[in-house]
């Protein structure tokens, strides 16, 4: 290449050649530096534009990033070198060029300064060759190896079993041999005959190929292993069962029995004693087993059933809750009521009878209406109906089988019969549910006395009052009607009812009677009863019920009841009395159809075609209990028989009473039997209670301790056989737990009114609802709530009750019976100490004196010594001189 | 002889029956019919058939279950009352008790 030197070559030259000289040192410094990061074979350096164009080698020009290689020529570079001497870029590297083996140098332009410089040379020709040729990159040859190939099967390298499978296959060492036999063919088709032939006739006949052992030859006989499988042969088959046993079943229409001789026999065969004597221990250790103990008693769920889960939410009242207060301003001004009831059948209506607070009568004239007022729990503060009454009543009551009767015993002695069948709407449309415009139509038909135009209270007029004259002279204080289960003669005599229903009643009142009526037509009086009738039918201007038509005005007692005094001349005068109402337990035939027939709908009877049946026709009834518990004036507790007996002189006379306790101070208020008990009865007195048990005549169980106020009135808890409730003159009430405490009330409710309290009466109306009608002296009806507390009986309550009662009666006899014991030890005492008092003074004055001698003596002994010691001894004139 | 065999037997039932609670005991034979009974026909005859099945399957079942065991005595439990059996080889005593609460 002829060297050129343009002009910017020079002046770059020149600029160069000085930069040059820093260049040449900067290079060497660059080798010196770039030795260390490039390899060997590389060396970078810069090259003028001169040199550039020298070499034709030109940044950008000739060569690119892209073909960044140039090859030069040794020679040129030697002569450049020659040329320019130190200025030449070649200067640094011109050792290794003349060394440089081939003709040709690599310049690569390093376009990226990878080596520090823009040029750089290749020293060797192996980098060179390596940098020019870079080898290939190395393609993954993958798909040549990757081709699969299927295995080649390997040649069989025997390795000694082909020799053991030789020797055990089976090869044939010859050829096998065949034999053809053929008869010859002219035997052919001919005829053949055949005979009989014995062998064992003819022994040389036969030709016997009998083995033998050659010895020429032996066969060994090898052992050979020989596999086998035995299969089992299968085969489809099938059977068919029966289903079912079959069982001998047989079927009897009626029981197979023994007659008696047979089980007289049978009872007295030997091996039955045996059994017997065996069987007997076991079955009477069983017996016992169960009289210890329950052992399915399962404790947990009575502890659970005993704590009355469930219902506890949130409010426990433990006393009673007041339900509602029935008042009315019109009719109880001034009166106090004496009698409650709550209607038997119809729920939440209380019927009250209201009497006069003054006893005297002011004016005989002025007939003051007396009444019987039905409250109703929707409508506390109208009555619902009223019954109107001659005269004040003390007690009344609902008829058990047919509720719309009505019996009431007045002041003056007299006994009235209502009917309210008509008005029973009048009542039951007030029943939650039913609609009240039905119930003021109704109401609408009757005429009042009183025209209040706001409201119309019925007023019911008594269909029958009995005689005057054969009525109680005295005001009748209890009423009580005879059970369905049985009715009583003229004599007494408990017969059976036939058409159950009560038609008889029991009256008592202070004249000292007690009256049975009977509200049938009594056949002797039928005739003037029908004469009677149309006079009294003028008479009544109101409509009335003719039910008792035949009654009114003539009615008789069935019989009278009188009780003569025990021990005195005199009689009692009762005030309240109990008799026990008897269930008869045989139902027999009649009773149950007559059951069925009446069940749906009650019959209820017409009285006036009833009569009285004759006492020879009905069966006497043998085990009612005719004994009646009578409360007196006196404060007198009466046992006594109505049944009338015939005394000296043919007369029926009352029995007198078998027994006569004198327990209350007062009055006798209260005798009730208990609901649970058909022996237990409560009676109250004026200051205390009592609870008697009938068949102990003793004396009453319980008594209890007299209380600061008067008890007015008691009644038993209908669902507690324990429980019961006395009401007091102050106005409280007490309620009695014989299980917790039988000496003071459970609870005291004071001042339930201000009032004296006159009545009280529970009322079962549900299960969840009980009632307790409380009335008092101001007229005033309350009615409460009886809690869940006092009407769930706890757990065998009545068990424990009649336990507890139980335990009192002995308690009873036994201190009755030590009592006894206690009188005659102390006859026995006192008489002894009589005996004893007559010796005992003679004994003590003798024994006395010798004491007093003795001492003196002592005493004498004493002076003696003393003074002889003082000498001073004196013998006195009788004693001797020691 | 006969008599006091009698007696004894009445003697021994009596015993049982006098006991606290019992209402009422069958004496059964082996083919089921009853010889000595405190309570009515009805009751005893029904009593009679029905047990003694039930006396007849207890005793299999035990016996199935150990062929050397055998049934010595076999009490039902009812809601009312409680009924106790006692089979032996030839006979069957049935009584029935009140439970005692």
């Amino acid at each position: 290449m002829p060297p050129r030197k343009p002009k910017s070559g020079k002046s770059s030259a020149g600029s160069k050649g000085k930069g040059k000289k820093i260049q040449t040192q900067m290079e060497k410094q660059d080798l010196e530096l770039s030795n260390q990061d490039h390899p060997e074979y590389i060396f970078p350096m810069v090259l003028t534009s001169a040199t550039q164009e020298l070499f034709d080698c030109q940044a950008d020009e000739d060569v690119t990033g892209e073909s960044p290689y140039k090859l030069l020529e040794k020679d040129d570079i030697i002569q450049d070198i020659k040329t320019r001497a130190a200025v030449s870029d070649f200067s640094p590297v011109k050792q290794i060029v003349l060394d440089y083996p081939e003709d040709e140098l690599l310049l690569v332009y390093d376009r990226d300064f990878t080596y520090g410089q823009s040029f750089y040379l290749v020293l060797t020709p192996e980098a060179k060759d390596r940098i020019l040729n870079p080898p290939k990159p190395e393609i993954p040859e993958v798909f040549e190896n990757e081709v699969v190939k299927t295995p080649e099967p390997k040649p069989w390298i025997p390795l000694g079993s082909d020799k053991e499978i030789d020797e055990e296959a089976f090869k044939e060492s010859r050829k096998k041999l065949l034999y053809k036999f053929s008869r010859v063919r002219k035997k052919f088709g001919v005829p053949v005959c055949f005979s009989d032939r014995n062998t064992a006739d003819a022994k040389d006949d036969y030709l016997e190929c009998a083995s033998y052992r050659d010895s020429r030859f032996s066969i060994k006989q090898l052992q050979r292993d020989c596999g086998i499988q035995a299969v089992p042969r299968l085969q489809s088959s099938s059977a068919q069962t029966q289903w079912k046993f079959q069982k001998n079943i047989f079927t009897q229409y009626t029981p197979r029995e023994l007659s008696v001789e047979e089980k007289e026999n049978i009872l007295h065969l030997e091996n039955l004693k045996n059994f017997c004597n065996s069987v007997t221990p076991r079955v009477l250790q069983a017996l016992q087993q169960e009289g210890i103990m329950n052992v399915f008693f399962d404790d947990w769920k009575a502890l659970g059933s005993a704590a009355e889960d469930g219902d506890w939410a949130g409010k426990v009242s433990e006393g009673l809750m007041l339900h509602q207060a029935f008042t009315d301003q019109k009719y109880t001004k001034d009166k106090k009521i004496c009698s409650i009831n709550w209607h038997p059948t119809i729920y939440g209506v209380i019927a009250v009878a209201l009497t006069d607070k003054k006893k005297e009568q002011l004016n005989e004239s002025v007939v003051r209406a007396s009444f019987i007022l039905f409250y109703t729990f929707a409508d506390p503060s109208n009555p619902q109906l009223l019954l109107e009454c001659p005269d004040d009543i003390f007690a009344f009551e609902f008829c058990p089988s047919d509720p719309n009767i009505i019996v009431g015993g007045c002041v003056n002695g007299q006994v009235v019969l209502w009917d309210i069948s008509a008005h029973v709407t009048c009542l039951q449309g007030t029943q939650p549910g039913k609609k009240v415009s039905v119930n003021t139509d109704v109401c609408d038909f009757n005429q009042d006395l009183d025209d209040s135009k706001e409201h119309k209270t019925p007023i019911v007029r008594y269909c029958a009052v009995s005689a005057l004259e054969s009525s109680h002279k005295a005001p009748i204080t209890d009423v009580q009607w005879l059970p369905t289960t049985f009715e009583v003669t003229r004599t007494g005599l408990p017969v059976e009812n036939m058409y159950n229903i009560s038609s008889q009643l029991v009256t008592c009142s202070p004249d000292c009677t007690i009256m049975f009526w009977d509200v049938r037509v009594s056949k002797p009086m039928s005739h003037s009863a029908s004469e009677m009738r149309p006079n009294t039918d003028q008479k009544t201007p109101y409509s009335t019920p003719d039910t008792f038509k035949h009654l009114d005005r003539t009615w008789k007692p069935l019989f009278k009841v009188f009780l003569p005094k025990i021990d005195t001349s005199g009689e009692y005068a009762p005030l309240k009395f109990n008799l026990e109402h008897y269930n008869c337990n045989d139902n027999t035939g009649r009773n149950t159809e007559a059951n069925e027939n009446g069940d749906s709908s009650k019959v209820i009877p017409d009285y006036s075609q009833l009569s009285v049946p004759l006492a020879q026709t009905l069966n006497a009834l043998e085990d009612v209990n005719t004994k009646l518990y009578i409360g007196t004036e006196d404060g007198e507790i009466i046992y006594t028989d109505w049944k009338l007996g015939k005394d000296d002189s043919g007369r029926m006379q009352s029995a007198k009473p078998l027994h006569c306790f004198s327990i209350h101070h007062w009055l006798v208020n209260t005798v009730q039997r208990s609901p649970f008990f058909k022996d237990i009865i409560l009676t109250m007195g004026s200051w205390n209670f009592a609870i008697w048990k009938e068949g102990v005549m003793d004396g009453p169980i319980i008594l209890s301790a007299s209380s600061e106020q008067v008890c007015t009135v008691g009644c038993w808890s209908l669902s507690r056989p324990a429980v019961f409730f006395i009401g007091k003159e102050d106005g409280s009430i007490e309620v009695w737990n014989l299980l917790v405490k039988t000496s003071e009330p459970v609870q005291v409710h004071s001042n339930v009114t201000n009032a004296k309290i006159t009545c009280i009466k529970p009322w079962t109306a549900s299960s969840k609802q009980h009632f307790l009608a409380v009335t008092d002296d101001i007229g005033m009806v309350r009615v409460f709530e009886i809690p869940k507390t006092l009407y769930v009986p706890s757990r065998s309550e009545s068990l424990n009750v009649k336990k507890y009662f139980e335990l009192e009666e002995d308690r009873l006899k036994d201190f009755l019976r030590r009592e006894e014991l206690w009188e005659i030890q102390k006859k026995k005492a006192e008489d002894l100490k009589k005996r004893t008092e007559l010796d005992k003074p003679v004994n003590s004055l003798v024994e006395n004196e010798e004491v007093n001698m003795k001492e003196y003596n002592d005493y004498l002994m004493l002076e003696e010594s003393v003074l002889k010691g003082m000498g001073l001894w004196q013998a006195p004139a009788y004693t001797q001189d020691t | 002889m006969a008599g006091t065999k009698r007696e004894e037997v009445e003697e021994t039932l009596k015993r049982i029956e006098a006991h606290k609670g019992v209402i009422g005991t069958i004496l059964v034979n082996a083919e089921g019919i009853p010889i000595r009974t405190t309570s009515d026909h009805h009751t005893t005859v029904q009593y009679a058939r029905l047990l003694r099945s039930l006396t007849m399957m207890a005793r299999s079942t035990v016996r199935d279950i150990d062929p050397q065991n055998d049934l010595t005595f076999l009490r039902i439990r009812t809601k009312k009352h409680e009924i106790l059996v006692a089979p032996e080889n030839d006979y069957l005593l049935i009584v029935i008790q009140n439970p005692c609460e």
